[in-house]
């Protein structure tokens, strides 16, 4: 069984191999060096501390294994490879061997997290202190045992996510919520806040009753603590599997179906508001496709996960890195909306820009089989995406005015300037990708990439150079102190902008023309019977 | 006599070595019921897709109500319906908002475009009540997508199994809706594995084999020799033979 869906996984695979392939990898190695560097780092520490040392940071460095591979997925959007039971529900599967399936690509999430454990251990047998190579089973076991707790509690959150992501309404809380606590501590260190139940948590946190803790102190040569590991991992195993087995038996269609309310006239007259003001702008058919985009996105979970997190990690990443350590504002604070706002515009050209195709899958068709040219669709789209962009602004101005983080009016024009000046460079590349590595997006799943492995590699090399023309703006305003200087270069940027919008406006639609079938085969094709998310 | 609806001359379409379409010739008449028939993998949807530039032919020519593709492909555009065999409904609209997007890409005025939508909606009986096209079952989406395919009122429909996974009460409204079309005037050129509803509904039929026509003529003439539409068909096609058996089946 084990071996068919491997198979019939690599058979499916097959399709996508080709040329994107290096550019898939350029991301994924600049990653991974980073990783292995900090195995490398973990590897160093674990080798010169003393006893004393490690019974002190080893059990925080084993949290911070925990966190990170039960965390990181949610955050990254990314919950790695998973079986897509709706494909393997109907074969008389062993449920056993379908789990140990799922516990396997569990490792895919957290393989930074099995380099740094790696590097830990290798430091630990290095570290004559520690127990050198003498002691390598006391030390491996309880490493392993680590590892296959947070394999099993990550297979049983992914399984139990993605019921609770199925459903309407919760899937926005439940990643916010979750931004949130994972944000939590970051802010509590950066501000200094030290609330008076921080101190026993942080106690209970190093206390032998947790997994972390327990195999850092069976690691060090403590026995009664693998007991409490064993316990743990037994929980786990019970947690992954009911959760699996649940997952079996959940009809997700059920889950997302619509309930169809009383009063959903009226909320729809409140709707229709947003949605109609393309019309009092533009002409059909533009005014229909800027509709037809606002409508659609706005109902994809997707899209609104992506939205919320423009706005929402935007401001908990980089406010406690403007206001610096002791809570007060750093030289970066003037630039803060700047940052947050064109943060928030990358985040959106996952689900918009780079690959503005993906949502519509095979209605795509339709674009082409209407009489319109294709050039509208791509521009319709642009809107569409710039009015979220804006709305993400407009937010973000406010949230920042209320902590009265900006300059005031100016700065809020001038951001809106510098994210629409980089919107355009960001917008003429997007179309270009869009049309030549499409790719289609499940809209229910929150968690799976936007643009195709191809056009992420390219987007190494176009996050610079569309950001590069406003980055010499604030260049010339700092050297010359003018903000003359300023606006001249942001005008001469905005100009080169809109050139190169045409441009790849033009060369969307001509590639559009020959690449259609192309276009329509790959924003059709299905997957595995594992899931890539 | 009023030129054809669609005329293609020597159609030309591969996919690697294996040829799709092969030098294909078919003239459908103006106002005609035209069943376009054949086994699995015979070329038919790429057919369809080339006639209606959605794909582009390798060589031969394509005419389309008098229009030459792809020179004048936006005016063929305004004036035929389709109905893909693939789905090219949005499916995070409702039923109602796609068919007024879809009029008014079809330069409609909004008005017009919401009127013809709530009377579509109605006469394919669907109901407006909120619910997306992603939530829709299978004969559902086909009611929407022939309703889109009308809401121009165009001259020439092409349909690509219109029938498929609708139940017999949507396939009789489906039906009767288009033989009014067809009597208004309308071309209709379809595809479908049922040669049961192609018998009642088609006046003039083609069979398409390994990329070329291989008959083509008025349904009185394939139905000749008393034969059933399945009968022709099946000796037309050379699949006339007798079923293998396995062993352990």
């Amino acid at each position: 069984m084990i071996a068919a869906i491997l198979r019939a996984q690599f058979l499916s695979m097959r399709w996508g191999r080709g040329k994107g392939s290096i550019w898939r990898f350029l991301p994924l190695t600049i990653w991974y060096l980073f990783w292995l560097a900090s195995s490398v780092f973990a590897f160093v520490l674990a080798r010169e501390a003393d006893l004393a040392s490690l019974r002190r940071d080893l059990p925080i460095g084993f949290l911070g294994v925990t966190v990170y591979w039960q965390f990181m997925p949610m955050l990254s959007a990314s919950m790695g490879m998973g079986l897509d039971l709706r494909k393997l529900r109907i074969y008389p599967a062993v449920h056993r061997e379908l789990f140990l399936v799922e516990v396997l690509l569990c490792f895919t999430t957290a393989v930074e997290m099995l380099l740094v454990i790696a590097g830990g251990v290798a430091g630990l047998l290095a570290n004559q202190e520690a127990g050198g190579w003498a002691a390598a089973p006391r030390i491996l076991v309880p490493a392993l045992l680590l590892i296959l707790f947070n394999a099993l509690l990550a297979s049983g959150t992914r399984s139990l996510l993605g019921r609770l992501l199925a459903r309407r309404k919760i899937r926005e809380v439940v990643i916010l919520v979750t931004t949130c606590l994972w944000m939590l501590p970051r802010i509590l260190v950066q501000y200094r806040i030290h609330p008076k139940w921080l101190g026993p948590v942080e106690q209970a946190l190093r206390g032998p009753k947790f997994p972390w803790s327990a195999a850092a102190a069976a690691a060090l040569g403590d026995f009664t603590p693998f007991l409490t590991l064993a316990l743990w991992l037994l929980a786990a195993l019970w947690f992954g599997r009911s959760q699996f087995e649940r997952n079996l038996r959940y009809d997700a269609v059920a889950a997302q179906a619509m309930v169809v309310r009383k009063d959903a006239s009226r909320r729809r007259g409140v709707g229709e508001a947003f949605f109609a003001f393309p019309r009092l702008l533009w002409r059909d058919p533009l005014a229909a496709i800027v509709e037809k985009e606002l409508r659609s996105l706005v109902r994809t979970p997707r899209f609104r996960m992506v939205f919320v997190m423009g706005f929402t990690f935007g401001i908990l990443v980089w406010l406690p890195v403007v206001l610096g350590g002791n809570g007060a504002r750093t030289g970066g604070s003037g630039y803060f909306l700047v940052f947050v706002c064109i943060y928030a515009l990358t985040m959106l050209g996952q689900v918009t820009y780079w690959n503005c195709f993906g949502f519509d899958r095979s209605a795509t068709l339709f674009y082409f089989a209407a009489p319109q040219p294709i050039s509208q669709v791509l521009i319709g789209k642009n809107i569409a995406a710039m009015v979220f962009v804006y709305l993400d602004v407009t937010i973000l101005s406010a949230v920042v005015g209320t902590f009265h983080l900006t300059a005031g009016w100016g700065q809020v024009a001038e951001t809106l300037m510098v994210v629409g000046i980089c919107a355009v460079y960001l917008l003429g590349l997007g179309n270009m990708a869009s049309v030549n590595y499409p790719r289609p997006l499940n809209p229910e799943n929150v968690s799976r990439g936007g643009s195709s492995g191809r056009s992420q590699g390219l987007l190494l090399l176009f996050y610079p150079v569309a950001l590069m023309p406003v980055f010499l703006a604030y260049l010339a305003r700092w050297a010359l102190k003018s903000e003359l200087a300023f606006l001249a270069v942001l005008a001469i940027a905005a100009v080169i902008g809109c050139v190169v919008y045409w441009i790849g406006l033009d060369s969307a639609v001509i590639a559009a023309r020959a690449k259609r079938e192309q276009l329509f085969l790959a924003l059709t094709q299905g997957e595995g019977p594992i899931a890539s998310e | 006599m009023p030129e054809p609806a669609i005329v293609a001359r020597d159609l030309r379409k591969g996919y690697g070595l294996k040829l799709a379409v092969d030098g294909l010739n078919l003239e459908v008449p103006r106002g005609s019921f035209f069943g376009f028939l054949g086994p699995n993998g015979a070329g038919k949807s790429t057919t369809i897709r080339m006639l209606t530039g959605l794909i582009p032919q390798d060589s031969g020519s394509i005419e389309i109500l008098g229009y030459q593709l792809p020179q004048q492909e936006l005016e063929i555009k305004r004036r035929i319906g389709l109905v893909p065999d693939e789905s090219f409904l949005f499916d995070r609209l409702t039923g109602l908002e796609f068919l007024e997007f879809a009029g008014r890409m079809y330069g409609l005025p909004r008005a017009t475009a919401v009127d013809r939508a709530h009377g579509l909606m109605h006469l394919f009986e669907l109901a407006d009540d909120g619910k997306i096209i992603g939530e829709y079952s299978k004969g559902m989406r086909k009611r929407v997508a022939m309703a889109a395919a009308l809401i121009h009122h165009p001259d020439l429909f092409l349909m690509d199994e219109p029938f498929e996974g609708v139940d017999a009460v949507g396939a009789r409204l489906m039906k009767d809706i288009l033989l009014d079309q067809v009597r208004r005037g309308a071309t209709i050129f379809l595809t479908s594995h049922v040669l049961e509803v192609v018998e009642r509904l088609c006046d003039r039929v083609a069979i398409i084999d390994h990329g070329k026509i291989v008959m083509c003529g008025s349904m009185e003439e394939l139905r000749a020799g008393g034969e059933s539409l399945e009968d022709a068909f099946v000796r037309i096609v050379g699949a006339d033979r007798q079923m293998e058996r396995l062993d352990w089946l």
